[in-house]
């Protein structure tokens, strides 16, 4: 079985760092990491994920005009993406169903269980 | 017992002449033993009718023996007097007796063993002034006799040719002569010295050959006109120049008059003093007339009147004044006597009246007004007449064009010399316009006053609102901040998470040690992360899902979300939950986070166990809250109807220094781990974003309560 392609997008070099360590770490996946959001789109196109992991604030671009460049590309449009921020609080996602700004929500900071949890259940099969 | 008149010694009568012999009776009759003359005298005669009860005391003077019992002889036999005698021979005695006693009368002879001559007579007279004398002589010194007369001596008598009646009657001449004389000299004193006590200026002209002549002038001269009576006799015409020259004819015509044998009546005029000051005198005139009627003399008496005229004349300008004022005064002014009768009307009041004074006077209140105004008129006045008291009111009368009309009445009683009331002053003013513009004043005032009350309640809502404004912004601030630094701690928590999960996994068959470490550094995380979610909570803008709900199933439903907390700690709950409340809008989830905030606040405050304590009612407020820290006014006004959620325990309390910290953001007392200090701020804010208010305070006794006040929904 093929590795799943995760495309982590995270201004916070650790965090990537240590996810990508995580997720890596199972054999179940296979980690690109982007730390800037202006270079998310190309690193799409390039990597192709079946998921992206998508932090909302950032430098210079947030998280939500990423998912708006992934909307609007033919090819990417349909690539799974979930949010992945400290600006978000669980119970305001949990209201919502897991979902904001049309895509689920992970709040940071996050046990590595929940983030398999989430991949599992919304990446592209 | 009687007593002898000659000697005063009790018995019989005792001879004046023998003084030894007493009477006898022969044929019927009391005679004298020595002499054979009936006894017609003293104790032996019957009372007489005269009324002469009091002898006649006489002091004989007298060196012969026979003289002397003479004269006894002839003044006894005396059938209209009765005589006491006391005889002596020598001056000196006579007036050692005079000095001891009384005489009426002193017989004395000048020829005398220690004094002669007129000498005698001298001596005698400057001694006893007031006793008249009657001097004896013999007939060859009759001109010393006659001389002392001239000196003052009342009577003389030559001895020889004395006979009783004729010395008898000398005696009481001289006495009665005497007491005259002496009468004419008492009233002389009298009179001048009722003339020199006058202050009054007095002057006499005496008239010669129908002319006035000579001028005599009074002491008063110079008191009244400054000058003395020398300084008028050395200048004839002074007098006349005296005379103002104004009242100089009326002065002449005065005098004219007089001498027409005319009684003037008194002149009142003016003089100039010597001291140039002009005097008011009144000037009174007599004539005196000789026994031909014609004008002997006339006697003129000037008085100083100027302190009289001046009052005079200061009463007439004061009356001036008086009337003037009361004439001029803008007010009606009228007097009544004690029967109601008007005795006064001002000019005003006369032509309200529309009549003259005359027609006003003696006539009553009937006669002008209609019967229920007199009637009411009179019945103030004798209120006043009755206790003395200023009676003062404000009438209300109406115009005949029917518009109200006010009228200032003050009502005094009038009282005479003696202070008793005799009537009534009455004043009245209209004061119509005043009252219509104290009534525009008044009603303004009201206006005023209740727009002012509507001003300061819009400043306080205003004061209120920016207290409200200044807290927001405040929470807001700290809000953003808060929001900024989660985020930013959040970040470096999910580095630490991600690197705890990893060791976790590349550790885990290592040693019980490092298994400890990395749970405690999985805690320590949490924990961090509760604090800043805790932040955002508080910071965040919230959209509530506002339902209908009741409150009771609510707090069940809390209460069994913490139920295993307070059987842990031992607390017992009691409930006292209102029935029927009405339904409150509200967002069920956030009240249940405030009921577990301010019920675990409640656990933590009973480490030892205790009381919980939950209420719900409804109650109607008597005291406004105006609470701080909401954009959204949670306004109660009183009268308000309030839905009330209370949570008591009896707890450790709140220290009062920290009463006013308690919601401050990250203010707590609890240790570390257990409280973020951001569970009383954060129900705060819930409550208040619902529209309630939310207070906590101590409970008398120990322990806190808190109450939250939320809206009914509306029916």
């Amino acid at each position: 079985m093929a590795k799943k392609r995760v495309l982590l997008v995270d201004d916070e070099k650790s965090f990537t760092n240590l996810l990508k360590l995580n997720l890596e770490e199972t054999g179940d996946y296979e980690v690109r990491v982007e730390n800037w959001a202006e270079d998310a789109f190309q690193a799409a196109r390039d990597f192709k994920p079946d998921i992206v992991l998508l932090d909302i604030i950032m430098p210079r671009m947030p998280g939500g005009n990423v998912a708006a460049q992934f909307k609007d590309d033919p090819d990417l449009k349909d690539t799974p993406i979930v949010f992945l921020t400290a600006a978000v609080r669980k119970h305001q996602i949990d209201e919502n169903d897991g979902i904001i700004c049309d895509h689920p929500c992970i709040a940071k900071p996050v046990p590595v269980e929940t983030v398999i949890e989430f991949i599992e259940k919304h990446v592209r099969k | 017992m009687r007593s002898c008149h000659f000697t005063g010694r009790p018995g019989p009568a005792t001879c004046p002449v023998c003084l030894v012999n007493c009477p006898t009776v022969s044929n019927g009759t009391l005679r004298w033993r020595c002499v054979g003359r009936p006894a017609t005298l003293c104790c032996h005669r019957p009372p007489s009718n005269t009324g002469m009860e009091q002898p006649i005391k006489v002091l004989l003077i007298e060196d012969s023996a026979t003289d002397a019992r003479l004269l006894r002889i002839f003044l006894g036999e005396s059938s209209t007097h009765c005589f006491d005698i006391v005889h002596v021979a020598r001056l000196a005695e006579g007036m050692e007796r005079i000095g001891k006693e009384h005489f009426d009368v002193i017989l004395s002879d000048l020829l005398l063993p220690d004094s002669q001559g007129i000498e005698t007579f001298e001596r005698l007279h400057a001694h006893v002034e007031h006793v008249p004398i009657i001097v004896l002589s013999g007939s060859d010194d009759e001109n010393l006799a006659v001389r002392a007369v001239r000196e003052g001596a009342q009577d003389y008598l030559v001895k020889g040719r004395i006979d009783g009646h004729g010395l008898v009657r000398s005696i009481t001449y001289a006495i009665e002569r005497h007491r005259a004389e002496q009468r004419l000299q008492e009233s002389e004193r009298h009179y001048k010295f009722l003339l020199e006590s006058i202050t009054d200026y007095s002057y006499s002209v005496k008239i010669e050959d129908g002319k006035p002549g000579l001028i005599s002038h009074g002491p008063g001269c110079v008191s009244i006109t400054g000058y003395s009576a020398q300084e008028f006799e050395a200048d004839p015409k002074l007098w006349f120049r005296m005379v103002h020259e104004a009242d100089r004819e009326a002065v002449q015509e005065q005098a004219r008059r007089i001498q027409a044998g005319e009684t003037p009546p008194p002149l009142e005029h003016r003089i100039v003093h010597k001291d140039g000051e002009a005097r008011w005198v009144r000037h009174t005139v007599v004539a005196c007339r000789n026994r031909d009627g014609n004008l002997s003399s006339f006697d003129g008496l000037i008085a100083d009147i100027t302190q009289r005229k001046k009052a005079e004349q200061d009463l007439v300008k004061s009356e001036a004044f008086y009337h003037s004022l009361v004439e001029n005064l803008p007010q009606n002014i009228l007097r009544k006597d004690l029967n109601e009768r008007f005795t006064f009307a001002n000019q005003r009041f006369c032509a309200m009246l529309g009549m003259p004074l005359e027609q006003i006077i003696g006539k009553t209140d009937f006669d002008f007004f209609p019967p229920e105004l007199a009637e009411k008129y009179q019945r103030d006045d004798r209120y006043v007449i009755r206790t003395g008291q200023i009676f003062e009111t404000i009438e209300e009368n109406h115009a005949p064009t029917g518009e109200k009309l006010y009228v200032n009445v003050i009502k005094t009683p009038i009282y005479d010399a003696k202070g008793q009331i005799i009537g009534i002053q009455g004043i009245f003013w209209d004061i119509t316009e005043r009252k219509r513009f104290e009534e525009r004043l008044q009603r303004a005032n009201q206006e005023l006053a209740a727009s002012e009350a509507a001003l300061r309640k819009s400043h306080e809502e205003l004061k209120s609102a920016q207290l409200q404004l200044i807290q927001a912004e405040k929470m807001e601030s700290i809000g953003t901040l808060a929001a900024g630094v989660a985020h930013e701690v959040k970040n470096p928590l999910a580095i630490l998470m991600m690197g705890v999960n990893y060791l976790t996994k590349k550790l885990g068959g290592a040693e019980d040690g490092i298994q400890q470490v990395l749970k405690e550094m999985r805690e320590a995380i949490d924990r961090a992360d509760a604090i800043t979610r805790g932040l955002l909570d508080f910071s965040a803008s919230r959209q509530l899902a506002i339902k209908s709900e009741s409150l009771n199933t609510l707090i069940d439903e809390t209460l069994r979300l913490v139920r295993h907390e307070l059987r842990t700690k031992q607390i017992v709950v009691q409930k006292n939950l209102g029935e029927r409340l009405p339904g409150v809008g509200v967002d069920k989830r956030q009240i249940q986070q405030v009921l577990v905030n301010l019920i675990v606040n409640s656990i933590h405050a009973m480490p030892e166990g205790g009381t919980l304590m939950v209420r719900s009612y409804t109650k109607q407020l008597t005291e406004t809250s105006h609470t701080e820290g909401s954009r959204r006014a949670s306004h109660f006004w009183v009268g308000d109807m309030a839905v009330v959620i209370e949570v008591e325990d009896t707890g450790t309390g709140i220290p009062e220094e920290n009463l006013a910290k308690i919601f401050d953001p990250f203010f707590t007392t609890k240790p570390t781990g257990v409280g973020t200090g951001l569970g009383l701020p954060v129900s705060k804010k819930i409550i208040e974003l619902h529209g309630g208010s939310l207070d906590v305070r101590n409970v008398k006794g120990g322990g806190v309560r808190a109450t939250i006040l939320l809206r009914p929904q509306k029916a």
